[in-house]
């Protein structure tokens, strides 16, 4: 019990009170119990929740984060990965933003997906209207990969909301910034595949749909984004053009988009790779544009084999701060683990699981840099993965490793064997590439902790799948304790607007 | 699994009985060589695989499934790979950390050399080759018997052989393809819809893609000289 009055010495009358039946419980706990670690931890815990007080201000800057695929067994997993990797048991770690103090889980199903793609999904986080598979930034009344049905359908984003508040406003992304996720921020359009004119159908472009790359740059809302970073290079180079990495631009219609960018804006400036990204003088340039990759940027794991180098997603966010807080107005900025869905994809865990420490590593650098006094930080994912943590693994079990149980004495030799006598990981997907016909293969002296090891799955596919649980959402500044419960993952977008004073509709 | 599949569609048997095809001279710019593929027991007719070279990418094609594995050494380290799809006027790029995902580690010299050239180390040179400019080379390794009719001007066999047991199996090089018809069939492969694999798990719209997400990619066995593991079979050793 010793805990208790130091506590309630630090936390003030409020917390008294609270305590009041705690201290009653304790009295008649045994003190092997309040003893505890465990006890005395959560007692605090506990505390620290009585004592806080909602921030009910005004953001007057925003920053979302999003995983894409990026599900509640993900971060389990990472968390255990990145506590294991700095040489502890793992399951006691936490995610940098696995401490904000308020959290809700999403709902992330589309108008007609039971289990969604980023299109949608980031489409209801942005626009607080849930559509249909594919389309981004326009309703549901829209026919996927119709230009002619979305004309009227536009929604209005967050990120737009921001710049007509004469806000700063970025992405920054793994992935193209073109895709999915950081173009259903500044883009209306149909088909989530037209990233370049030359993906464009002949009915699009008859009746005047733009790829999303020129709306970025030439559609842009307000005096246009402050700051855009990530891959996708090709999607804004001609197709007569070789870029700095030997890859060959996709734009039929000729347009260099990233001298565009130059032309467009004031004190603009275009940077490809770790160099120039490093050189930008924040002070002197108003709207950045960093594309280091022809498609999406590199894994995590592979970063630092680049060939022209590329930065972190830590080091993309901190470089966004920076141009987005010269603005007395305040800012909105998303951010992107765009590759954590990719590695699913392939059935390669390691992968997933770096790219989501990477995240996590990109919201400590935010939280670095911002004042969460007036700054609502957002932390949530567009769609799970069939992945999963099973079996009986020994506390501290490596995470990428076969399971070890914690009643085998030769713990360090002998993993544990299922019906079929072979060993099994700790983790899995439920279908994808790692799967095969047949019976499953033999792991004993196979290293599954290897980076590029495909964990077993179910059911065999070319590429694993999405899946349709909820994903979590965390949160801190103002605002954040509107994240609740259960919600449906359009609510982020009404939480932003209300928390940020966005002024997208009356409350 | 990936690898095995580039290698299945590459290979099947040898004869250096003869050659129909022994170049002085690899042709400049771009070449190719056509083999006929065939085995001894199973009664098909022969197949037709073609290695396509030109600089630092090489191309096996298979004409029968109107399917190739397209590969880019420019930078070795970094090797690229495209899926061609002929019927469908499709392409899947995939980039290095999309092979380095899928655990996919292929040799530039094993690709280039039409999965032959580990074969030379351990293989007897022979004084006398059926053929001028080539080397012949045989021998046993791991029970199967080899005989491999080598281009040094190539860097890729001529004809092999290999036999084990009853089984025999062939490939002969009949054909040496031009520069403009190998130019000619990338320019072509360049000008294919083409699609990041790692973008393929989110376009289950795509009918195409679909049916790579739901039954994976088509893999030919039928010619494999590489076992269930992807390793080159009866080399002596494994990766
Ligand atoms: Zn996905």
């Amino acid at each position: 019990m010793k805990k208790i009055p130091q506590v309630m010495s630090a936390l003030g009358a409020a917390v008294a009170t609270a305590l009041v039946a705690m201290a009653a419980d304790a009295a008649v706990l045994p003190t092997t119990q309040t003893d505890s670690s465990w006890y005395q931890d959560g007692a605090a815990a506990v505390a620290a929740k009585v004592a806080q007080a909602r921030n009910t201000g005004t953001a007057k800057n925003i920053i979302f984060f999003v995983g894409d695929g990026m599900g509640v067994s993900t971060l389990t997993a990472a968390r255990i990965y990145q506590g294991q990797q700095a040489g502890n048991s793992g399951e006691e770690n936490r995610l940098s933003f696995e401490t904000f103090p308020y959290s809700a889980l999403s709902k992330t199903y589309s108008v007609n997906q039971q289990t969604p793609d980023s299109a949608p999904t980031m489409t209801a986080m942005i626009t607080g209207v849930k559509t249909e598979d594919g389309m981004l930034s326009v309703s549901a009344d829209s026919i996927r990969g119709n230009c002619l049905s979305s004309q009227g359908n536009e929604l209005k984003t967050a990120l737009e909301l921001a710049e007509d508040r004469g806000k700063s406003t970025g992405i920054v992304s793994t992935a193209r910034i073109t895709h999915a996720t950081p173009a259903a921020t500044y883009a209306h359009t149909p088909e989530r595949d037209w990233e370049a004119d030359s993906n464009l159908t002949a009915e699009a472009v008859a009746n005047g749909c733009h790829d999303i790359a020129y709306q970025l740059v030439m559609d842009a809302p307000g005096d246009g984004l402050e700051v855009a970073l990530g891959g996708g290079r090709s999607y804004f180079l001609p197709n007569t053009v070789t870029d700095g990495e030997g890859a060959k631009g996709r734009r039929k219609d000729g347009n260099d988009l990233t001298a565009k960018w130059s032309e467009q804006f004031t004190n603009a400036a275009y940077v490809w790779n770790q160099a120039q990204f490093d050189a930008i003088d924040v002070t002197k340039t108003d709207h950045l544009l960093g594309l280091f990759e022809a498609s999406h940027m590199q894994y995590e794991a592979d970063r630092a084999d680049d060939t022209a180098g590329e930065p972190s997603l830590a080091e993309m966010t901190s470089k966004a701060i920076d141009m987005l807080a010269k603005n007395d107005k305040g800012y909105f900025l998303m951010v992107e683990g765009g590759r954590i869905d990719h590695a699913h994809h392939a059935g390669n865990a390691a992968r997933a699981l770096a790219d989501t420490v990477a995240l996590s590593d990109a919201v400590k650098a935010a939280l670095g840099k911002v004042d969460l006094e007036d700054t609502l930080i957002i932390v949530s994912a567009d769609h799970s993965h069939t992945f999963t943590i099973a079996g009986y693994p020994a506390r501290g079990n490596p995470i990428l490793g076969l399971v070890h149980e914690p009643n085998d004495e030769a713990i360090a030799v002998n993993a544990a064997t299922a019906d079929d006598g072979l060993p099994y990981t700790t983790l899995g997907y439920a279908n994808g590439p790692g799967a095969k016909q047949g019976a499953r293969s033999d792991l004993s002296g196979i290293d599954t902790t290897d980076v590029d090891f495909l964990q077993q799955a179910q059911v065999p596919m070319g590429s694993e799948t999405h899946a349709a649980e909820d994903v979590a959402i965390y949160a801190t500044g103002p605002g954040a304790y509107l994240f609740q419960g259960n919600v449906e993952q359009n609510v982020i977008f009404h939480v932003m607007n209300q928390a940020g004073a966005l002024g997208g509709s009356k409350y | 699994m990936f690898y095995k599949a580039l290698m299945l569609l590459a290979l099947g048997s040898l004869s250096a009985h003869g050659a129909s095809v022994c170049p002085a001279t690899a042709p400049a710019g771009a070449w190719g060589l056509e083999y006929q593929v065939s085995a001894s027991q199973s009664g098909a007719e022969p197949r037709q695989v073609q290695l396509l070279r030109r600089g630092a990418q090489t191309a096996l094609y298979s004409p029968e499934h109107q399917m190739a594995e397209w590969w880019h050494f420019e930078d070795p380290k970094r090797p690229g790979f495209s899926r061609v799809f002929d019927q469908q006027q499709r392409r899947i790029d995939y980039y290095m950390g999309d092979l380095r995902a899928l655990g996919v580690q292929a040799q530039q010299e094993e690709v280039e050399s039409f999965a032959a050239r580990h074969l030379l180390g351990q293989l007897t040179k022979q004084g006398s080759s059926p053929c001028e400019h080539a080397e012949r080379y045989q021998g046993e390794i791991n029970g199967v018997s080899y005989d491999l009719l080598w281009s040094p001007v190539l860097a890729a066999p001529l004809a092999i052989v290999t036999r084990k047991g009853e089984v025999e199996r062939r490939w002969q090089a009949d054909k040496l393809l031009g520069k403009d018809a190998v130019n000619a069939r990338f320019a072509t492969w360049q000008r294919y819809r083409e699609t990041d694999f790692a973008d393929i798990g989110d376009m289950e719209n795509d009918p195409f893609l679909a049916k790579m997400i739901n039954q994976g990619f088509i893999e030919h066995r039928e010619h494999a000289v590489y076992n269930d593991q992807g390793q080159p079979l009866a080399t002596g050793h494994s990766h």
